[in-house]
């Protein structure tokens, strides 16, 4: 399946978990922050959250700034 | 400085009143030290989107234990904006805590006032411990408090200008009538006019710029250290009053001469 994550096409498994999602990109640490279809997504969800065809997602985290 | 004399914002007790940004420095060690060299226990960060061709460092492996994060709002425009950052870092694991800005003029990194109170009320509803960054306004400030936010934090000056206590009238009056924390935030270029900002009776400062940007981070943020514990024992010391004219310190009877 397929779901846009921050304006990009990515190519998940069926069914992927948020989890899943964040490990193909590689960006599992401890502070990856998502938000799916506009909604956040609590942390303790990733692990068992489903993806589905077609969602939009926003994969964020904290940067320096001031 | 003792124990006693913690700067307490919405129940959590900080040893240091000097917040400090995470922005700015030449690289995540620079910082590192720098934040270590500050004392701070409270560090800004910013939330953005990953750059999925690049692997990024974690900002997050470089902060020293023991400093808490406020993830802040910047780059928001609207209230609706500023919420829908603080719900994402917060969902993710980070703190509830938000230092909330909201600022649509990228010319002066002026905050609007009436977003900011709008995203403050909803973000407070929502179980947010609320850090809002103003302009000086007294009246904007009493309604902020209203709204149940657990500091208000003015600017000095523009963000990053190092102008100093522009503003320091209005931001007189906020001390005076404060009723949470007042925290000077942004435009303090030099650790005298953050010494200057605890002399006038302000809980604390936020610097950034001015210490990520100096030729030695490190140094410049052990200077704003003792700049802020200094200003901060004048202010408990109690201050003179000014006068109009010279008041001698040597005796004026018994001069030898006459």
């Amino acid at each position: 399946m397929n779901v846009v994550v921050n304006s990009r096409r990515v190519e998940l498994p069926t069914a992927a978990t948020v989890a899943v999602l964040l490990e193909q990109l590689g960006v599992a640490g401890p502070y990856a922050l998502v938000e799916r279809n506009g909604e956040p997504v609590e942390r303790d969800r990733y692990g068992d959250l489903e993806l589905a065809d077609g969602d939009t997602l926003i994969v964020a985290r904290p940067v320096a700034g001031g | 400085m003792t124990h006693d004399d913690s700067l307490v914002i919405a129940g959590r007790e900080l040893r240091s009143r000097l917040i400090t940004g995470t922005g700015k420095y030449p690289s995540l060690e620079v910082m590192r030290d720098a934040v270590m060299a500050s004392g701070c226990e409270l560090v800004t960060v910013a939330v953005r989107r990953i750059d999925l061709d690049r692997d990024a460092e974690a900002i997050t492996d470089w902060l020293p234990e023991g400093v808490h994060l406020l993830p802040n709002t910047a780059g928001c425009e609207t209230a609706e904006e500023a919420v829908r950052v603080a719900r994402l870092a917060r969902a993710g694991g980070l703190p509830d805590w938000i230092k909330l800005e909201v600022i649509p003029d990228p010319r002066y990194l002026l905050p609007d006032g009436e977003q900011t109170l709008e995203a403050a009320r909803t973000l407070v509803a929502d179980g947010f411990t609320v850090l809002p960054y103003v302009q000086p306004d007294p009246v904007l400030q009493k309604k902020l408090e209203e709204a149940g936010c657990a500091t208000v934090m003015p600017l000095a000056a523009p963000i990053g200008s190092g102008r100093g206590l522009k503003l320091r009238h209005a931001i007189e009056i906020m001390i005076e009538q404060a009723e949470v924390p007042v925290i000077v935030d942004a435009g303090l270029g030099a650790p005298s006019q953050a010494a200057e900002s605890m002399e006038l009776g302000a809980d604390g400062v936020l610097v950034n710029t001015a210490i990520g940007l100096a030729e030695d981070p490190a140094a410049m943020a052990r200077a704003f250290k003792l700049a802020v514990e200094a200003g901060r024992a004048a202010r408990l010391a109690g201050l003179i009053d000014e006068a109009e004219t010279a008041r001698p310190s040597s005796p004026i009877s018994g001069l030898v001469t006459r």
